[in-house]
């Protein structure tokens, strides 16, 4: 408490938050919601973000309760209680600002592909003065960046010391090397890396800070921002410290420790891990599965078991870097086509196989493709019923990295092929990543089970790199499990197919886990058990992410990628403005944070902020960065879509927002 | 193309083409300026031929054309071949590929199926599927013994109620939580070094942090017999790489001379066009081994590689995976053991796996080394940063580490005991340190040959299941037989534990014990 009022804070910041909040009881906590509740029914329909509500007078002493302990003392900031009537459900299973309280089923919708809706994009591009100018600003940038390279190591040479040689040394990095760092992404640091604390949910807690130096140094002043959390790769919302899921990770610390001690092959697998990797191939469709403790190096170590030297693999050009890094290991060859172009995908095809390998003509051994289910940086869906059709004429292998379309798309999260309603077994490989949508850590792999039985003893993570740990074992399991459910298939309303799995067992896919597929110590809320908790997340998140994408639309921003991606992005184009776009978002009076990316990461000119929608959020959440965007757009020109005439208001929007969802 | 004629005849051309060449060049030296362009152009070209060609471009606003010519120039090769659309269509149909990965024999089989699981807790003791009793474990890493230790669990079970589990994001998007930035703290306070860097895993660390400094046309020195996962680092960094025989010092030293020599007199050869392109530059040169190799168990001689890489103006990368919490009066280390200061070494890599029983990998080094890797270790910048509670467990595990001097004493003692019963061993061999607490043992007798890998591993498999059988936990040292670059001897890799959460000396010497009876069991059937 004494950095409270330290001289050195930020000037940026417009409220200082005490470090430590003062503690209150659940009790406190339940009437101070019934208390928000009336208010926000006694304001008019559409809730301001924002309703003012002072709790100082309900605090009372102390409880256990590390989550009740941080609330701050106002919500002011309009983000620790529910402006709608939450269900006493989740009153008492989540917490609102891990978890959003959104009662309202009409905010609800199916993520699904719509037989015969076009899955081609049409980019658009902005003004020819938008691009113009953007060319000129990274000019100038390079320019300024170089003869300040070249004033500064004549005048202060001690700054430069890392870049010179000394002592016989070569210099640590290269000054050509680093200039992108140095002179472009420097400008940025306020936007990377912002420290943060607790539950990366509906909300996070950012620990303030300032930078003496421009941007090189940061030090923390001890304050704290809570705001909405628009960036986290938390989809379904299992970033969470309290409910179903963290009560059996805890179990399972308790059981099991934190760590198994070794690689898998060597004295490092448990029980947890063979029952997981038979989950996940169940949850996916597929014959079996293997697990790995990170999802990069998931793609790192086991793309090099696939493919080796007389391979061919067709890679999309905006594939991920752990992807390009297996490749390079594995010694294949590799090309790239455009991104999610089948046109251009074919015609490397019809290439590659008609000339073979490169001088010896010998044919391929084979051909893998390599794909993302939902791009990051685009939001653009992969195009699986074209990439099929195209398999069946040109024989190649299938591998798609589901990192982030595994439990976001679908309506069951079953990903991509979920969303298409393709059979699982029609690929060959998919791959995905337990960091995103089930609020954990690591990576799968799943296809038949030679596959997997050969990428077990031949990948490099088997012997090499630790096993996944129980404690995210158990996350994965528990989170996974509710959104399957646990029961019987009988009771399915939904069209299946009938799979085996590797011991010629037959299930309903998609359909709920067996019981005896879960150790038997994790109990489940029966609202987890059920699957509808589950349930409810993925048509929250498609509501939420659907909502925005074509919300920003309407109010006339350039964004790209699917409306139903949870990932939207929305171009800014100019360098400059994704400093002030961060900024304005994080110093309202709801403090937003958002992910602002740029060259090298995307193309040059396309500089974007990129929202990831959860199922946590609220339709009122939502509202608020609509409204932010739209504040903010029109400051900072960037309504650079659809013409003034064809947009909606952000009031309209937000009036017709389920209208706009259903479009 | 071949190119057979009276070479004499073109000989007066030749020479007027290299007159010509060089007149350009040095007109073009000649301009102001044109140095600088011209260690650019050499500087990127080394490190990423895009990103000049993009910088070029800029200047003149022709970035779209340019960028997508790129993808044409495949056809232009003169190796392409053309073809009509039927054409095409009946070599399509022809083709047929290659299974994607070939029916498992019946060894990968067997080996799959004699992967031991534990079931429940991990630990000294753990109970493994298939056995009655509890087994002796000396195959899983718990040097230190803090499995299952109850301070940390606990705190574990705090940091999953404050934190959550998954941090939901790489570092620079807002994954970067404080409990992190505190392991990295207590890390480099640890080991005495500026700063260091918090990986998700601890293989995907040494793989991040060689490609971050050295790229093409730089020069590493390695070990022979590195570990895998530095060999993958190699590959992936395409930097020129020169090998010295394993663990052998002077070997180093020969490489280096050798390599002194020839950039002396690469210099002179070269002495008319240095001038040209001004003062030359230095290349950049690592030499990158581990502290306890992870093939074998043997140490390296610390000191006597720091005044090596002084000497001869080498930076030094050293991969303490296992030796970090393993050696040293409280686990530092190589460091520690040899009492060398961390700061003598660019950039020590560990695991928080390994040592820590918790999760993750790091790098300490200066605070330059630190940031570079924040923009550029590639497995921090794309992954996710790890889990809040792993990271409070590791920088809990250093806590204890540092204030309990008695857990390494004890892990020492329980390695000499090893030691005592297993050097006296008939029919094995044990390449591994004195002190180290990874202990490889090679079956005597097999002088290493590539064709006897598969009889020399179905050996000591036997043992293995015999010491199963016995109560004792072993492992075969797994391997990736065909991947790996200058195959690994086989051998069975015990791992001994210490502390409170380990074995006892007693356990030890009673698990040693059955490792002798099992040896002489299997190889007394195999006479
Ligand atoms: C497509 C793709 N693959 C793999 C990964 C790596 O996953 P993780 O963060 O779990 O290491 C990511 C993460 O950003 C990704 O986007």
């Amino acid at each position: 408490m004494a950095f409270r009022s330290s001289p050195s804070r930020s000037i940026f910041k417009k409220k200082s938050s005490p470090s430590l909040a003062p503690m209150t009881s659940a009790a406190s906590y339940l009437s101070a919601l019934s208390e928000a509740d009336a208010r926000a029914r006694g304001l008019s329909k559409s809730p301001t973000s924002t309703p003012a509500l002072s709790l100082s007078s309900s605090i009372t002493e102390s409880s256990e309760d590390t989550v009740l302990n941080e609330l701050d003392d106002d919500n002011r900031d309009g983000l620790l209680f529910p402006s709608c009537a939450p269900t006493s459900e989740q009153v008492f299973t989540t917490v609102h600002t891990e978890f959003g309280h959104c009662s309202n089923e009409d905010y609800r919708y199916v993520s699904q592909h719509i037989p015969g809706a076009t899955l081609e994009v049409v980019e658009k591009d902005p003004p020819y003065y938008i691009l113009l100018t953007t060319y000129i600003s990274y000019l100038i940038l390079i320019c300024v960046g170089h003869v300040r390279d070249f004033i500064g190591k004549r005048i202060y040479p001690g700054a430069y010391k890392h870049l010179m040689p000394h002592n016989g040394l070569a210099p640590l990095t290269s000054d050509f090397d680093s200039f992108y760092t140095r002179r472009l992404k420097q400008r940025l640091a306020e936007c990377f890396a912002q420290p943060v604390t607790g539950v990366a949910g509906r909300t996070i807690v950012c620990l303030d800070r300032f930078s003496p130096d421009f941007g090189q140094s940061y030090i923390l002043t001890g304050g704290r921002t809570r705001a909405l959390n628009i960036s986290s790769y938390n989809y379904l919302g299992f970033a969470q410290g309290r409910g179903g899921c963290a009560d059996a990770v805890e179990e399972s610390i308790r059981q099991y420790g934190v760590s198994t001690l070794g690689a898998r092959m060597e004295g490092g697998s448990c029980d947890l891990h063979v029952m997981t990797e038979a989950l996940v191939a169940r949850f996916v469709g597929m014959e079996d599965a293997l697990i790995s403790s990170m999802g990069f190096a998931t793609n790192s170590t086991f793309i090099p078991a696939l493919v080796d030297k007389g391979c061919l693999v067709i890679s999309d050009e905006l594939n991920h870097a752990s992807i390009r890094f297996g490749v390079r290991l594995s010694g294949a060859s590799v090309r790239m086509f455009k991104h999610n172009d089948m046109k251009s995908l074919e015609s490397l095809l019809r290439e590659s196989i008609s000339q073979g390998q490169p001088k010896t003509h010998r044919p391929w051994k084979k051909i893998l493709l390599i794909v993302e289910g939902l791009y990051s940086m685009e939001g653009t869906l992969l195009n699986l019923p074209a990439i099929l059709a195209l398999k069946k004429k040109y024989k190649f292998y299938v591998f798609i990295d589901e990192a982030h379309s595994i439990g976001a798309l679908g309506p069951h999260g079953r990903g991509v092929h979920d969303y298409f309603n393709v059979n699982p077994r029609d690929i060959d490989i998919l791959m995905g990543t337990f960091t995103k949508s089930f609020g954990a850590a690591g990576g799968y792999i799943a296809g038949n089970k030679n596959l997997i039985d050969r990428l077990r003893l031949h990948g490099h993570s088997g012997p090499y790199a630790e096993a996944m740990t129980p404690p995210v074992l158990t996350q994965v399991i528990a989170s996974m499990a509710s959104i399957m459910g646990i029961g019987l298939p009988s009771s399915l309303s939904h069209p299946t197919r009938t799979l085996y799995s590797a011991d010629g067992e037959a299930f309903q896919h998609p359909g709920p886990a067996a019981p005896a597929m879960l150790p038997s110590w994790i109990n489940l809320p029966p609202a987890l058990a059920s699957g509808q908790e589950g349930e409810t997340r993925l048509r929250r998140l498609a509501f939420n992410s659907r909502y925005l994408a074509l919300g920003l639309i309407k109010l006339g921003f350039i964004t790209y990628g699917d409306p139903s991606s949870p990932i939207v992005p929305l171009l800014l184009f100019h360098p400059g403005k994704m400093n002030l776009f961060h900024t304005l978002m994080k110093n309202r009076q709801t403090p937003i944070v958002v992910v602002v990316v740029a060259y090298p990461a995307t193309d040059l000119v396309t500089s974007r902020v990129r929202f990831c929608v959860s199922a946590s959020h609220t339709k009122e959440d939502i509202d608020v960065v609509l409204r932010a965007c739209d504040e903010i757009g029109d400051v900072l020109d960037l309504k650079l879509g659809i013409r003034p005439s064809e947009r909606w208001t952000v009031d309209e929007i937000i009036e017709r927002a389920v209208e706009l969802v259903k479009s | 193309m071949s190119f057979v004629g009276p070479s004499s005849s073109f000989d007066p051309l030749f020479a007027f083409l290299s007159f010509s060449l060089l007149k350009v060049e040095a007109a073009f030296y000649s301009l102001p300026g044109s140095s600088v362009i011209a260690r650019y152009v050499k500087s990127s070209h080394q490190n990423d031929p895009g990103r000049t060609v993009l910088e070029l471009i800029l200047v003149v606003f022709a970035i779209r054309t340019l960028l997508q010519s790129r993808t044409r120039n495949e056809k232009q090769q003169k190796h392409f071949i053309e073809f009509d659309e039927k054409e095409i269509d009946e070599l399509v149909a022809e083709w047929t590929p290659e299974p994607l990965t070939p029916q498992l024999t019946a060894t990968e089989k067997s080996d799959l199926a004699a992967i031991p699981i534990i079931s429940g807790a991990n630990g000294a003791k753990p109970r493994v599927t298939k056995m009655a009793k509890p087994v002796l474990n000396l195959a899983s890493y718990n040097f230190t013994g803090l499995a299952g230790n109850e301070h940390i669990t606990s705190r574990a079970v705090e940091t999953l109620r404050r934190y959550g589990l998954g941090s939901c994001g790489p570092s620079g998007f807002y994954g970067t939580i404080d409990v992190h930035t505190k392991f990295e703290e207590t890390v480099a306070s640890f080991l005495g070094t500026e700063a260091a860097i918090l990986y998700a895993q601890s293989m995907a660390t040494i793989e991040s942090v060689i490609p971050a400094f050295c790229k093409r046309g730089d020069l590493i020195i390695a070990d022979k017999h590195s570990s895998f996962a530095i060999r993958k680092g190699l590959e992936i960094s395409r930097a020129t790489v020169r090998w010295y025989e394993h663990n052998d010092l002077a070997s180093l030293e020969e490489v280096l001379m050798t390599i002194e020599k020839e950039e002396k007199r690469r210099l002179r050869r070269r002495g008319c066009l240095s001038r040209l392109f001004g003062r030359s530059r230095i290349q950049v040169k690592y030499i990158v081994t581990e502290g306890i190799f992870e093939r074998d168990g043997a140490m390296v001689d610390l000191p006597k590689l720091i005044e090596l890489k002084q000497k001869y103006k080498y930076r030094l990368i050293l991969d303490e995976n296992m030796s970090f919490g393993s050696v040293g009066r409280t686990g530092r280390g190589l460091t520690e053991l040899y009492n060398v200061p961390a700061t003598k070494i660019d950039m020590i890599v560990g695991s928080a796996a390994i040592g820590l029983g918790a999760g993750g990998g790091f790098c300490a080094g200066t605070q330059a080394v630190i940031d570079h890797q924040r923009s550029n270790g590639m497995a921090f910048v794309f992954s996710a940063s790890l889990p809040a509670l792993l990271a409070v467990s590791a920088t809990e595990a250093i806590q204890i580490l540092s204030s309990t001097p008695s857990i390494l004493e004890s892990l020492h003692e329980n390695t000499r005991a090893a030691r005592a019963i297993l050097d006296k061993v008939d029919g094995i061999t044990i390449p591994s340190h004195p002190a180290s607490p990874l202990i490889h043992i090679y079956l005597k007798g097999y002088t290493f040959n590539p064709t006897q890998i598969a009889l020399e591993e179905s050996i000591l498999q036997e043992i293995v299941d015999e010491a199963l059988s016995q109560g004792v936990l072993l492992t075969r040292a797994k391997r990736l037989r065909g991947q790996e670059v200058n195959e690994p001897k086989p051998s069975i890799k015990l791992s001994i534990s210490g502390g409170s959460g380990g074995l006892t000396k007693k356990e030890v010497e009673k698990a040693c014990a059955v490792i002798k009876s099992a040896v002489a069991k299997v190889l007394a059937k195999r006479r």
